[in-house]
């Protein structure tokens, strides 16, 4: 399990492999498991609740479903129902859950041939400044 | 100026009217011109409950904060998203809270539901309490998920609203989900709970424990939709998509924020969201020996805030409240239409039916539970290179 040398702690996989190298470890991939979708599955950087995951690069059976596909992400991190958790591809989207891996792949797959999947809960609000006294809108104290 | 020399006139000023502009006003589910409908729309917006930082309420847990200010910004948005469900419940959608009227005890009910003192059933001492069960401490900041699930939880005892809540996560709205929700709960906590309560009277005529097949019968529901529409910013495919949902009338906003501070979402008019904003501490208010509350301050009654809606944080919650079935097929039929017009990236799907998760969720729970684990192996079970390989 713990074989794996890149820790997503540190740079994003984009960063750390050259677009030459990413070129053609999808096409070896590519051409042993032609059925299988290659994912890239990262951190949100500034994600602060949910755990990072021991592995980066995902080979996901193409019929399986969004739903399926992050049923398994949910699972590994042992997050319960009521838990925020959101995959978004292409650091936008978050990519219908009734959608195959193969459907986004067709339509979400960067040029490189791997598709990139960010996940993130969601953010809390507050306020970093305690507030004067009285009827002060802090709305304003921040513009 | 300084900060510290604002005060309440200076802010006055700052409240700009809304624009005359000939783009319509959306506010929960109605539709105004800026032109002719100033007034209206000032009354609408006036009627909602507007919950603010408080100071100076009973302690939370007996010995924890006085005040929430700085902290519950979130917890009070929920309160408000809550407020207008039980607004609609009880005094419905067209209601208007006129200053110095006299109000229906309905009304003080749910304005008390939200009081500051730990037995109301959504005041922030039970919402506070009740995250510490979400893993939030008391005084610590919510998501609009966070809130959402507290909510949720504090509902249950609400027997006089005998409200269904539920909560859609991985942005999924389940139909079948929600029609078992709403119609087994009938029987059991509505019509038990509180026989010939007011608007319930129409469990009447059932015998305790008869089998209740009327497909009339329908729990209110409260729909909320946690989702995260980007990362950093919001992906403006989704915004003409959030437009919509301030259109439908089963609209009970939307909750979430700029970073760090959360507002409660009523509306729009153009590219700008209209909100109720939290970040004003006002005095704790006791309710009087005839439980009227002095409710002025539960009413904002100057023109609402506005933003660019490309401010948004991305992470919200969306809220729907469906009276009756019939206003959850209309809903549904909506929500469907939507998903044709172009342009406009749907923020979450509908579904009939739980997509298959290979059976059951449990399965892929990780616990130490051999035959569990055995099976999880199957969808992990080898290593190529660094690559996870999944199979079926």
């Amino acid at each position: 399990m713990q074989t794996l040398h890149s820790s997503q702690s540190a740079r994003p996989f984009k960063l750390r492999k050259s677009f030459a190298t990413r070129l053609e470890e999808v096409a070896g991939i590519r051409a042993k498991f032609p059925t299988k979708v290659p994912v890239i599955v990262e951190r949100y950087q500034k994600e602060k609740y949910l755990p990072l995951l021991d592995k980066t690069k995902f080979l996901v059976p193409q019929e399986l479903t969004m739903t399926q596909f992050i049923t398994i992400i949910r699972s590994r991190m042992a997050l319960n129902a009521t838990q925020a958790f959101y995959l978004l591809v292409n650091n936008k989207s978050l990519a219908s859950m009734t959608l195959t891996l193969a459907e986004v792949y067709r339509d979400y797959k960067d040029e490189d041939g791997f598709v990139y999947m960010t996940y993130a809960s969601q953010e809390m609000f507050g306020c970093f400044v305690p507030p004067p006294q009285g009827n002060v809108m802090e709305c304003l104290l921040r513009t | 100026f300084s900060p510290a020399t604002l005060t309440y006139d200076t802010l006055r000023f700052e409240y700009e009217d809304f624009p005359e502009t000939k783009e319509p006003v959306w506010i929960l589910g109605r539709t105004y011109s800026a032109v002719t409908e100033k007034e209206a729309i000032l009354l609408d917006v006036t009627s909602r409950l507007w919950f603010t930082y408080r100071r100076n309420f009973p302690a939370i847990g007996g010995t924890g904060p006085t005040s929430d200010t700085g902290w519950g910004c979130m917890l009070r948005c929920g309160q408000m998203i809550f407020a207008q469900a039980l607004v609609c419940r009880h005094l419905g959608r067209d209601w208007r809270w006129v200053k110095g009227e006299m109000q229906t005890d309905e009304y003080f009910s749910v304005l008390n539901a939200f009081s500051d003192k730990k037995d109301s059933y959504y005041s922030i001492h039970q919402i506070a309490q009740m995250g510490v069960g979400e893993g939030k401490s008391i005084g610590q900041w919510y998501g609009p998920n966070t809130v959402a699930q507290v909510l949720k939880k504090l509902a249950a005892f609400d027997t006089w609203s005998a409200l269904a809540v539920h909560i859609a996560m991985d942005n999924t709205v389940v139909m079948e989900e929600i029609r078992r929700l709403c119609k087994a709960s009938v029987s059991w906590a509505g019509a038990a709970a509180f026989p010939g309560a007011g608007p319930d009277l129409v469990y009447n005529g059932y015998p305790d424990g008869a089998e209740v097949t009327d497909r009339s019968l329908w729990k209110p529901l409260v729909l909320l939709i946690p989702l995260r529409l980007g990362l950093t910013d919001i992906n403006e495919a989704y915004i003409e998509t959030l437009k919509h949902c301030f259109m439908m009338p089963q609209s009970l906003g939307v909750i979430g924020g700029k970073p760090n501070s959360a507002h409660y979402f009523i509306g729009y008019v153009g590219e700008e969201l209209v909100y109720l904003d939290p970040h004003t501490t006002q005095p704790a208010v006791d309710a009087s020996d005839s439980g009227c509350i002095p409710d002025e301050s539960f009413h904002c009654q100057h023109p609402p805030c506005r933003m660019s809606i490309a401010e948004l944080d991305p992470s919200i919650a969306v809220g729907f409240f469906c009276n009756t079935e019939e206003d959850f097929n209309d809903w549904c039929q909506q929500v469907r239409k939507l998903s044709l017009l172009r342009g406009a990236l749907p923020m979450f799907e509908l579904v009939e039916h739980q997509p298959s998760h290979f059976s059951s969720p449990d399965v892929l729970n990780l616990t130490p539970d051999s035959s569990d684990a055995d099976r999880l192996e199957r969808f992990f079970d080898s290593e190529d290179e660094d690559f996870e390989i999944l199979s079926l």
